[in-house]
């Protein structure tokens, strides 16, 4: 199994490369059974909405900020982490209800939302080290077009 | 970084938005128009034909320049549109409210 992973303590680097890698990544699959092209888009979607939230709003206290992607190929599903050393959050609370409307055309507000909607499973939760890791997975079939958003 | 603006007349100008918006620029971009909003610029056409990236928070500041000119008639278009922006323009249904176009020409064509 090809498992790509990219180590980053400058974020906004890896908001510039993230898109790169995983052209280079998608690209080397087997055509036959890699993720399509749509995932990819979406998993690219996801990675800088993540990346940004922990560049605007995440605290990593002094530590200079690092994060971990690792990113995986599984019968055309995309499965990715994102492991970082702040001091995470309450994920869960944070996370709209797919169901709840938004304010019409807001300024603000939307990230969480458009994550939820191009994924199948999330998770923030901490790990054994006393890190924080992102975990989420896009099926080949998943059709994003169908969680409303507004 | 600043946005290329190209005037068509009093009213329209096209934005050549460049390889992204998003957080980082999402500022730049509202600086940008709200000059030519005060200037009286009602219509503003959007090329995205060289853009990787449009984020949450870009998006964001596309939906307050519509909120400033859409009282006063106004209208953005979104014209060349990439496939990563049309991949965001898809899942969050905002072609309902603003129109697309092939090419920065059919926009001009259809807003004259």
């Amino acid at each position: 199994m090809d498992v790509l992973t990219r180590t980053y303590t400058d974020l906004n680097r890896a908001l510039d490369e993230v898109r790169s890698v995983l052209q280079e990544w998608s690209a080397a699959q087997d055509p036959a059974g890699g993720p399509k092209a749509e995932t990819v888009r979406y998993t690219q979607l996801v990675l800088h909405e993540w990346i940004a939230n922990l560049l605007q709003h995440a605290d990593f206290c002094d530590r200079s900020p690092t994060i971990e992607i690792r990113i995986r190929s599984e019968r055309r599903h995309i499965i990715c982490s994102v492991t970082d050393n702040s001091e995470g959050f309450d994920f869960a609370a944070r996370l709209p209800d797919k169901e709840e409307r938004m304010d019409d055309l807001p300024e603000r507000g939307m990230g969480l939302r458009i994550i939820n909607a191009c994924t199948d499973s999330l998770s923030y939760t901490s790990t054994e080290a006393g890190r924080y890791r992102f975990e989420f997975s896009i099926p080949a079939d998943h059709d994003p077009w169908l969680s409303m958003l507004f | 970084m600043g946005f290329d603006v190209e005037s068509l007349s009093s009213e329209t100008v096209v934005v050549h938005m460049g390889e992204a918006l998003d957080f980082r620029n999402a500022d730049d971009f509202k600086d940008t128009f709200q000059d030519h909003v005060e200037d009286g610029v009602r219509n503003f056409i959007l090329d995205f034909s060289e853009t990787e990236v449009l984020d949450s928070t870009g998006l964001g500041s596309i939906f307050s320049l519509y909120r400033e000119i859409s009282p006063d008639d106004g209208k953005v278009a979104f014209a060349d549109v990439s496939r990563p922006v049309q991949v965001v323009v898809q899942l969050t249904r905002t072609y309902k409210v603003f129109r697309q176009f092939p090419s920065v020409q059919a926009a001009e064509e259809a807003l004259a």
